[in-house]
């Protein structure tokens, strides 16, 4: 069966397709709320290049945040109940595959985990520049860049 | 809120076999009404972190029968917390949610059912179609002492599969079980079933 290896760190019991197809029940919707077109929060700086060690502490970093952050006051606002359904399936599978995920805490590992920091950090101030109610519409229509930097660890 | 009256539905309970959800409750009777029902549910990050959070159930919001499919709602293997609750025109009772939550990885999983065929020489399997969260195990073996199984993953469903080229006056028998990524659990397997190149299947 198909898993999450990302570096070290492996996540089973979560289907990439379902992830997927909640998206894309919700994108246009989603997609349409975002008024700065300008922006990318996602942008290459974050996701390029991004080793396998590396990508076990970026992503758990990502997926913390949109479960912090980004999913936590948007279900309020979602009335269209497709897109409480999708929204859903996509913080109940974050949530699963964020707690399964235990990258190494090993000294060897700081110069690696610090490059994952630091990409993070460029997603988090991009997020923090704008309206926070803006920030959450723009990260949540990222959401398919996130899938898709994603699929390249799911096999 | 309409004023409560109704009492609420009792009974809870979930049936769920290869990865089929069905919430069931002891109906709301009131004589010469029909009792409309709405469901809801909650998956562990939203009981979490947005407790006050319910999403209407995708078929049963409202249903008339004591009964939901709810396997479009159960989408994450987390725990989800389901709820009930009856209306009778402006009437609603109040809600009763399910003692335990359901978590889709108790679901039983069965032997998937099978159809081993001849085609000339050809030993071919037809699978039941379980949906795409299943894949196959065949197993196949030439039926004589000290023979080597054979192992093969089908994931199309509902298509015949080529296993083998059969040699003729040989006898292979076939058995299968399931595997579901999302959980991780396969189903026990099938009995085998075993066709001779020119006899008929033989039952073990």
């Amino acid at each position: 069966g198909q898993e999450f290896q990302f570096g070290p760190c492996r996540v089973e019991g979560v289907v990439l397709q379902e992830l997927w197809e909640a998206f894309r029940a919700m994108k246009d919707i989603v997609q349409a709320k975002d008024n700065i077109t300008s922006v990318r929060l996602l942008r290459k700086e974050v996701l390029q290049n991004v080793s396998d060690t590396e990508s076990c502490y970026l992503i758990r970093a990502l997926l913390k945040f949109y479960l912090n952050t980004v999913f936590k006051n948007s279900l309020d606002k979602a009335a269209d109940s497709r897109i409480r359904k999708s929204f859903s399936t996509l913080a109940n599978n974050f949530f699963v595959i964020a707690s399964k995920l235990q990258p190494s805490q090993e000294k060897e590992m700081f110069s690696t985990s610090e490059s994952a920091r630091r990409r993070f950090l460029l997603f988090q101030r991009a997020f923090q520049q704008l309206d926070i109610q803006a920030a959450q519409t723009k990260a949540f229509g990222e959401v398919d860049i996130l899938l898709t930097w994603m699929e390249k660890f799911y096999q | 809120d309409g004023v409560t009256v109704l009492p609420a539905p009792q009974n809870l309970s979930v049936q769920s076999t290869n990865m089929k959800h069905l919430l069931t409750w002891s109906p709301v009777t009131v004589p010469g009404e029909i009792i409309y029902y709405f469901v809801e549910y909650q998956g562990e990050y939203e009981s979490l972190y947005m407790s006050h959070i319910w999403i209407p159930s995708s078929w049963c919001s409202p249903t008339e029968g004591p009964e939901c499919d709810i396997t479009d709602d159960i989408t994450a293997t987390v725990p989800y917390k389901l709820r009930v609750r009856a209306t009778l025109g402006s009437q609603t009772s109040a809600w009763s949610t399910l003692q335990h939550p359901f978590n889709r990885n108790s679901t039983t999983l069965t032997p998937p059912v099978m159809e081993v065929t001849k085609d000339g020489f050809h030993l071919v399997i037809k699978l039941e179609d379980l949906g795409p969260q299943f894949e196959f195990l065949v197993a196949y073996w030439r039926r004589e002492p000290g023979a080597k199984e054979h192992v093969k993953v089908v994931r199309s469903r509902g298509i015949p599969v080529h296993l083998e080229t059969m040699e003729p006056g040989a006898a292979y028998c076939v058995k299968v079980q399931t595997f579901v990524k999302a959980i991780r659990r396969h189903s026990p397997f099938s009995q085998a079933e075993c066709v001779k190149v020119q006899g008929e299947t033989l039952p073990l």
